[in-house]
């Protein structure tokens, strides 16, 4: 998988020097890419340095296992989060910035719950 | 046969006292430098109601965090010099030739240290004022920092540490804090390292325009590695009835550094 190089390079290099967003750097997503992922919960966990959802999720080829990296519990308490928001089983529909390797794996964005309630940033970007 | 060895060696290292001056006996320290017998941090009681005349810095404190997303305004950076700004430049062009991505050689269960714990977005920090000292608590990594407020001096010969030797004092409703000290196998930010001369002043407030805004104005000198003082402003934002969370890295550590200094993600 390639991407123009253009779009990342710069957003990426800024990290450097600047404060951290995180606990580590953000430069292995592709945080100006977001796809929408067909997803059933396995695991959800809530704990720092940050959580994480793990899913399998509806692939032309049958089923992909994707970890998905959240931001600290801290911060998503203040979205409307808590440690049984989703629970494994729940079939959800989850906007991930993918890893750049192209592993199956990525940065939260936003989700849809299965009662249709929307957490996080949707795909536009825009806090829903 | 091994084990038959091992086990009377240990039953003897449990059986034998310990020397005198060794673990278990009544430790005593003299005062630090600057603080006479009885007095500091360490002799807290009767100077609790002093405290009250401090600003109030209750609740927890979260960076805000500005630039480094597409479309904000470039922040200063270090101006640094010599071998320091060779390394960094290397470190740039590696970033470039690997899709914004740098190696690392350590954990990332091991955290920043100074300065950059200090510019941390995400994981909020609260302020505890004491007699003689202010501690600050960190979720991020659950560090923990003092800043002695009871009029020592910096350590003659500081071991180089994550936190270094923090020294302030109050200017009205001001914390100035002085530190060496910091080891400088660390950064000030990624790609910025720093020489064991490396000087931290920040002088600490509540924003007068907004009193849930704490305002930390950063001013880093060294004489090795900075070609001119390098002048940044940290800002948190108060979350009055928040609380820190735990943070055990090595509970929910997803990302291990390899051999090779690549960053894993699972």
């Amino acid at each position: 998988m390639t991407y123009p190089i253009t779009r990342w390079l710069l957003p990426a290099l800024a990290f450097l020097g600047a404060p951290a967003l995180a606990h580590h750097s953000y430069a292995m997503f592709d945080m100006t890419r977001t796809v929408a992922l067909d997803a059933t919960v396995t695991q959800f966990k809530w704990q720092n340095p940050h959580s994480f959802i793990e899913a399998d999720v509806k692939a032309p080829e049958g089923s992909e296992h994707w970890a998905i990296e959240m931001t600290a519990p801290n911060n998503l308490v203040q979205e409307g989060w808590k440690r049984t928001t989703v629970k494994p089983g729940d079939h959800v529909t989850i906007y991930v910035h993918p890893l750049r390797n192209g592993d199956k794996g990525g940065s939260f964005a936003s989700i849809k719950l299965a009662d249709g309630t929307t957490l996080g940033q949707s795909a536009s970007g825009k806090k829903s | 046969m091994r084990r038959s060895l091992i086990a009377p060696v240990a039953a003897l290292l449990l059986a034998a006292p310990l020397p005198a001056q060794q673990l278990g006996a009544a430790t005593k320290s003299p005062p630090p430098a600057g603080v006479k017998e009885g007095q500091g941090a360490a002799n807290p009681k009767g100077h609790y109601a002093a405290l009250d005349k401090l600003p109030d810095w209750g609740g927890v404190w979260f960076l805000t965090f500005q630039g480094a997303v597409p479309g904000a305004v470039a922040q200063p950076q270090p101006k640094l010099k010599g071998e320091y700004l060779e390394k960094h430049d290397a470190m740039v062009a590696e970033a470039r030739a690997n899709n914004g991505v740098t190696k690392r050689d350590r954990s990332y269960c091991s955290p920043p240290g100074m300065p950059g714990i200090m510019r941390l977005a995400q994981y909020p920090y609260e302020f505890i004022f004491a007699p003689g000292r202010v501690t600050i608590n960190q979720e991020a990594w659950m560090q923990t920092r003092t800043i002695w407020t009871d009029g020592r001096k910096h350590q003659d010969d500081p071991d180089p540490t994550y936190m270094g030797d923090s020294i302030g004092h109050w200017e009205g409703e001001t914390l100035v804090v002085d530190t060496i000290g910091i080891d400088p196998a660390l950064d000030i930010a990624t790609g910025y390292g720093h020489s064991d001369k490396f000087h931290l002043v920040e002088r600490i407030h509540l924003d007068p325009k907004d009193h849930d805004v704490l305002v930390n104005e950063m001013t880093m000198e060294d004489p090795d590695a900075l070609a001119e003082p390098f002048h940044t402003t940290a800002r948190y934002r108060r979350d009055r009835y928040g609380q820190l969370l735990e943070f055990e890295c090595s509970q929910n550590d997803r990302n291990p550094v390899d051999a090779s200094g690549n960053t894993e993600f699972r």
